[in-house]
């Protein structure tokens, strides 16, 4: 298929849904008062697909080309082919869509040749391909299927199956005969210019690009693909790999290396070579432990790189605590870790650190995912649940919470909702929460699957409700003795509070009508402070009085016994009420009531839940749940997790959308070697060790950074790792480099979070400034940026500004701009500044010659010896410093440690 | 050759294109050798139909005069003359405020008398006698209505366009659509009031989903204007100069080695773009260039109008300058140090408006002096405004009304000296052409040249946009 003429292509590819909840007086239909449950995206008249559909683009009034929606590719191909076209308009301007970071790099040239490159490649790659569920079955599902379809099979013809589509018709013919275009009725039915013939009746038809598309399609067998990640598990073969395509002719012991390298020989391209040894060892340590390594550590695999050596190394990183620290932020961004509930108040959520404790232990056990998963979403009903497995259920707990929602029904569904969208994108890698008010316009994901998900879940209660925010979440985990009292405290005091109510009442019932008025409105209590006693006998005061100092005994009483509590499902609902199909996502117009059941794209059976009995405190469906998320057969589980390691080791998914392995997400670069992952996975019983030295011990993840031209050339998007991923660092581990590098670092694990001092100038932004922000002693604030108080509308600079995630939703990766902001951070904040005083100080650690000093500064925060040329150039710095400005050596020292901390080798990652 | 693209703009304005908020340089490792477009959503631009032809771009900034904890419309510019005589008569009228849901009220007459202004006749209170003049200019939208009346959620609503924290402000979505011109200054500028940050803080000018290069920098009138800006004591700009020359010269030798990743040569030209903002924020919060007129006219030395005019001044200074999106705080903290006005209606509204009203009146008659207000949007509003019935038994306090209230715009391609909707006698509901929240933000979008019903960012599997699902006109009247 060719485009002769790249100007004539403009893709004006929209994906129609970009829906988001409506909300309850929109779900009516104004004149009708009907439920409407379509979408009401009146840009697209045909947003209303039918059943089955799954897809459908905005064209322009431009010839259209189709292209593969995986939402990066896709929009980098549309830049690109934006470029191809304003490049045949006007030559000069082709570039600048790139904007400023383009601009500051390079010549111009250069980079032209580059981009000239890639939008040839790009375009080969969308032509050369014919990818059934994001070309083809988007054009049946909008032109076709509302006729021929699932539903309704006009002429005995229905094309979404194969078979159907394939059957000669009552006419005799045959819509789509595989192989062979010129004998497929649908393609002279839509090309035919005979109104009595012509398909789709009404319309303008379909346009050119995508007859062509059909054809191709048709031409090479009319296959209908599922889309991949909804396929079973495969069983790929470990590919047998020529040694010459590493340039050092390395076995390829790992299988890993034997995927990756099958790449490399599709596209003629040879691996990088190994990472210079201590480029290795700090890439090793932040990426396990998160902190740089210390010089001795360096030196002496400098001297021994030995396989024995680093596979020492990587076992040692792999047994080290901090590996925990490490890996559970990962998670945490992923479950939407908070220690706050947002909103007016942003009041705190008492004991959520226990969670991230737990994750921490969690990773550093080695805790298999099955377990890990289980614990959070079924850890309250699981067999002899432990107080571990309790505080597993924090998870529930995490997100946003309005306790003053303005819609309180609608609030609840919120609140599942961020579930399913946690669950569905954090553990299975769909976007289940597109199907909150319809069916997924893209994935098959009916609206009933999202609402059986629901159903699952439905034994959650709220996060709590304003006055109280405790029995829901607050899990008492105290010895029985302890507890017993509490509860026996909790008891009396409500049976206090009816007392007191009906004493209250009473009065009530005798006032004036002025003070009755006052006394039904919010101002209660103030009133009846005033004048109950005006209206209630001596005896009913008494014991009024009475009872309201024994209720405030009891409070202190219990207040005062250390009870211990973890954030979590305290409460659960075992009957549940009965769970619908929400039109349009409003749960004022509920629709067919439905079940626990699982996405129909795994075709299963609906599950069987355990009957409820009268002392079950849950309604019994999530450790039902839980069991099937975590199950071998699974096919997404354990590809999405996975994927996640491998982001984590490499920058990047081999899935790019790590939360999103529907047909709007990227396609796998290595798919055998997806599914490889995933066999060692079960191998392994889910423990993820395993998997992460796998991964550390590839001769892919020890290459080099810096590649070859050639390879960057063929390769720019690096899709097939023949060489490493240079990164900067992460928010928390600049932090934690300063301080470990400045020799302050505490490496104290566990306990209630951190504050950071932040500035009066932030705190100016809230509306009790430095309200639900503490105070840290200078060695807690030496800890480690895992343990920082995690308030929502509260985040310290230091994380902010280096991109720390939006806590509200799940983050599958973060955001890495560059940015001014970061500069005056970490030139002018105070951190920095205190810090680089602090390395100063380290540095000057029994030596008084400036050259040692700077030796030990340089060293120390680029973990690699000095070199003469640096030393020199520091000393001159320094020297200039007292020189021009009439500082003294100390502070002139201190300046250019912070020159040292603010420059790029102490923030990237080779 | 003039250097034009499709959607006509130029070769700088395609600069702006990489979404840059604060002096951003790259959004993530934007087309670098080593991982181009690796991170997850980063690095994404609008699509080319979110921008309307180029002669549709009426506006070139936004200042968004929040006027926090919800005006009364009754009292400000909503006219109920037949509500004079009904104090405290107990009427049946639905409401909904903090206090939940009510059917009945006693009513609290409008406390300000109401007079004409202007070739339109506007009526407009007592509280506000300077911006009365400037009537011809504004259009006010008196059927405005949004999806709660609870300040937590309707600010995030007001600021985001969603009851739920987690989203994008309005700033981010035009610095997401627009990039900057001036990379020396924040596109998204918030300034607060002295009293501290609105309720939720800095949820109101998140950037939600987006980079955090897209969301509102605080400045300060007075201090270090922004954040970390100052350099510490004993550090002079020479100094500084050499610190930056001292990291550029370690980063050089560091870049030798990788000249395959742009993304060390974008962060070295960070620390001289911090270097630009060091001399250029300071110049911009600095009014001494100001002639005493001027600062007469904004009320600039007089201890009611001192700060907020000083702040509407620096507003027009950023105009100037460039900036994208200009948020002022009109109160802040809670109860009576907004305009949250459940006790003693006269006294809190008294007290806001008389610091608003000069200042106000000064940036409009200021921008269209300078020929600046065609091209500057100017939104006034809280983030819901007030009932017609008291709170309480006692007092003259208005509970919270999201169910209709009045905001007004001026400048920026509005066609002034108009009205559009109204509210029911009591100025309890919107009656004719209720209009949203979503339309308000689409009229801004659409005077911003772009359609809001394409301005989208993919992001949890949906193309999400400021203004929703729904398609969302913007207010026809008004443009």
């Amino acid at each position: 298929m060719l485009y002769p003429n790249l100007g004539r292509i403009v893709p004006q590819i929209q994906v129609s849904c970009r829906c988001e909840l409506l909300r309850n007086d929109e779900v009516r239909d104004a004149d009708s008062g009907k439920v409407r449950n379509e979408c009401g995206d009146n840009d697209n008249p045909s947003h209303t697909l039918p059943p089955g559909s799954e897809v459908e683009y905005k064209t322009s009034s431009f010839p259209t080309l189709l292209l593969n929606p995986t939402q990066r590719t896709l929009r980098t191909t549309l830049v690109y082919i934006d470029q191809a076209r304003r490049f045949v308009a006007n030559r000069s301007v082709h570039l600048l869509f790139f904007g400023l970071s383009l601009w500051v790099l390079a010549s111009e040239a250069r980079l032209r040749g580059e981009e000239d490159k890639g939008t040839l490649k790009q375009l080969k790659q969308a032509t050369n391909e014919v990818d059934f569920g994001r070309q083809i079955r988007p054009i049946l599902a909008k032109h076709c299927y509302s006729c021929h379809g699932p539903q309704t099979q006009e002429a005995g013809l229905a094309l979404h199956e194969f078979a159907s589509a394939t059957r000669a018709l009552d006419s005799g013919s045959k819509a789509i005969v595989a192989g062979d275009p010129n004998h497929s009725e649908i393609l002279r039915r839509i090309q035919s210019t005979d109104p009595s013939e012509k398909m789709p009746p009404e319309g303008e038809g379909l346009s050119a690009t995508q007859v062509q598309l059909l054809k191709d399609w048709i031409q090479v067998g009319a296959e209908y693909k599922a889309h991949w990640a909804f396929e079973p598990l495969s069983n790929p073969e470990i590919p047998v790999a020529t040694p010459s395509v590493t340039q050092q002719s390395r076995e390829m012991a790992n299988p890993i290396d034997a995927f990756i390298a099958k790449g490399w020989q599709r596209k003629n391209l040879v691996g990088s070579k190994r990472a210079d040894p201590r480029a290795l060892v700090r890439r090793l340590y932040f990426d396990c432990v998160g902190v740089p390594p210390d010089l001795e550590t360096v030196e002496a695999f400098v001297k021994d790189p030995s396989e024995s050596a680093y596979e020492e190394l990587v076992d040692k990183l792999l047994a080290d605590p901090r590996f925990g620290e490490r890996m559970a932020r990962g998670w945490l961004d992923l479950v939407r870790y908070a220690e706050t509930n947002s909103y007016e108040r942003d009041g705190p959520k008492p004991n959520a650190w226990y969670y991230r404790d737990y994750v921490i232990d969690s990773f550093n056990h080695d805790k298999s995912y099955r377990q890990f998963l289980t614990e959070q979403i079924a850890g309250d009903e699981i067999e002899n649940p432990t107080i571990e497995t309790l505080t597993a259920t924090g998870f529930y707990r995490l997100g946003v919470w309005d306790d003053e929602p303005a819609d309180p029904e609608q609030a609840r569904f919120d609140g599942y909702d961020d579930l399913v969208t946690t669950i569905g994108q954090g553990v299975l890698g769909l976007t289940m929460n597109c199907a909150r008010c319809h069916d997924h316009k893209i994935d098959p994901i009916p609206q009933k699957d999202y609402y059986q998900l629901v159903a699952f879940l439905r034994d959650v209660t709220p996060y709590g409700n304003r006055g109280d925010e405790r029995s829901n979440s607050q899990i008492d985990v105290s010895p029985s003795p302890v507890r017993g009292k509490l509860e026996a405290n909790k008891n009396r005091i409500k049976a206090i509070q009816k007392q007191l109510r009906k004493i209250e009442n009473d009065g009530i019932a005798k006032m004036s009508d002025e003070d009755k008025t006052a006394a039904k409105s919010p101002d209660r209590n103030k009133v009846l402070e005033v004048k109950l006693k005006e209206y209630i006998s001596e005896t009913d005061w008494k014991e009024y009085e009475e009872l309201k100092k024994e209720s405030e005994k009891l409070n202190k009483e219990s207040e005062s016994i250390s009870a211990e509590y973890r954030l979590g499902l305290a409460k659960c609902d075992p009957k549940p009420p009965a769970t619908h199909v929400l039109m349009r996502g409003s749960p004022a117009a509920p629709g067919e009531e439905v079940q626990p059941g699982f996405p129909t794209i795994y075709r299963e059976v609906a599950p069987k839940i355990p009957e409820v009995s009268a002392d079950d405190t849950t309604a019994n469906r999530r450790t039902v749940l839980a069991k099937w998320l975590t199950s071998d057969s699974n096919r997404l589980t354990g590809r999405v997790i996975v994927n996640r390691l491998w982001q984590h080791h490499f920058g990047r998914g081999i899935v790019r959308s790590s939360n999103n392995f529907g047909q709007m997400g990227d396609a796998p670069t290595h798919p055998e070697l997806l599914d490889f992952l995933v066999q060692q996975l079960n191998e392994n019983d889910w423990r993820l060790k395993p998997l992460h030295r796998n991964m550390l011990m590839s001769e892919t993840y020890r290459q080099s950074s810096a590649a070859e031209q050639a390879v960057v050339d063929a390769d720019p998007e690096n899709d097939l790792f023949a060489r490493f991923n240079a990164r900067r660092l992460s928010a928390e581990e600049i932090r934690d480099s300063v301080l470990a590098v400045s020799g302050r670092i505490a490496y104290k694990m566990h306990g209630p979070s951190i504050y950071p001092d932040v500035s009066d100038d932030v705190k100016a932004g809230q509306s009790v400034p430095g309200k639900g922000w503490g105070k840290s002693t200078e060695a807690e604030q030496s800890r480690r940026s895992i343990y920082i108080h995690i308030k929502r509308s509260l985040v310290p600079p230091e994380l902010s500004v280096f991109d720390f995630p939006e806590t509200d939703v799940t983050c599958e990766a973060r955001f890495l701009t560059t940015q001014a902001a970061q500069a005056l951070n970490m030139l002018n904040g105070s951190f920095m500044q205190k810090h680089s005083t602090q390395l100063a100080a380290y540095a000057s650690q029994n030596t008084s010659a400036l050259k040692d000093k700077l030796n030990k500064a340089i060293s120390g925060a680029f973990t690699r010896p000095a070199t003469a040329t640096e030393l020199e150039r520091g000393i001159a710095r320094i020297q200039s410093y007292q020189t021009k400005f009439s500082v003294d050596e100390s502070q002139a020292f201190r300046l250019y440690c912070l020159v040292l901390l603010n420059s790029n080798e102490f923030v990237y990652l080779d | 050759m003039t250097k034009q693209n499709f959607c006509g703009r130029t070769r700088r304005e395609f600069l702006w294109q990489s979404g840059c908020g604060f002096g951003g340089v790259a959004l993530s490792s934007f087309l670098t050798a080593d991982g181009f477009f690796s991170k997850a959503n980063a690095g994404q631009t609008p699509s080319p139909s979110a921008f309307l032809p180029a002669a549709a771009a009426k506006a070139k900034s936004v200042i968004f005069l929040f006027m926090y904890g919800g005006p009364s419309q009754i009292d400000t510019f909503d006219y109920k003359p037949n509500m004079i005589g009904m104090d405290n008569k107990t009427i049946t009228v639905k409401t909904f405020g903090r206090g939940g849901h009510r059917n009945e009220g006693r009513v609290v007459e409008p406390r300000w008398k109401f007079k004409q202004y202007g070739q339109c006749g506007k009526w407009v209170s007592d509280l506000f006698p300077n911006l009365g003049e400037c009537v011809d200019d504004i259009a006010f939208i008196h059927s405005m209505t949004a999806d709660s009346p609870i300040h937590g959620s309707a600010m995030l609503m007001m600021n985001s366009g969603k009851i739920l924290s987690g989203s994008p402000s309005l700033g981010s979505w035009i610095n997401y659509g627009l990039g900057t011109v001036n990379e020396d200054l924040p596109g998204y500028v918030v300034m607060l009031d002295p009293s501290g940050g609105p309720i939720s803080g800095a949820k109101n000018w998140s950037s939600g989903y987006m980079p955090a290069s897209l969301q509102g920098s605080i400045l300060r009138a007075k201090g270090a204007p922004i954040l970390d800006l100052q350099s510490p004591d004993g550090v002079s700009r020479e100094l500084q100069r050499e610190l930056i020359d001292s990291i550029a010269e370690n980063n050089d030798a560091h870049l030798q080695a990788r000249p395959n990743n742009s993304e060390l040569s974008a962060r070295i030209k960070s620390y001289e773009l911090a270097f630009k903002m060091q001399q250029s924020a300071p110049e911009l919060v600095d009014l001494s260039q100001e002639s005493q007129e001027t600062l007469d006219l904004y009320g600039v030395g007089n201890k009611q109008t001192d700060d907020f005019g000083r702040r509407c001044l620096m507003a027009r200074r950023m105009v100037e300058r460039g900036v994208r999106f200009i948020q002022l705080y009109s109160g802040g903290s809670h109860n009576d140090a907004n305009w949250d006005a459940h006790g003693d209606l006269a006294t809190n509204h008294n007290l806001h408006a008389g610091r608003t009203d000069k200042p106000i009146a000064a940036l409009l008659k200021d921008l269209k002096r300078k020929g600046l207000l065609d091209s500057t949007l100017i939104v006034w509003g809280g983030e819901f405004g007030r009932q017609p019935v008291a709170e309480y038994q006692q007092s003259t306090g208005r509970d919270h009304n999201s169910y209709g209230f009045t905001m007004w715009m001026a400048g920026g391609g509005i066609k002034g000296g108009q009205s559009v909707g109204t509210t029911d006698e009591l100025g309890a509901a919107a009656v004719e052409r209720p209009l949203h929240v979503r339309n308000l933000h689409a009229t801004v979008l659409t005077q911003m040249g772009m359609d809001p019903n394409k301005l989208s960012y993919f992001y949890s599997g949906l193309d999400q946009k400021l203004v929703g699902v729904e398609h969302v006109d913007a207010v026809k009247e008004l443009i």
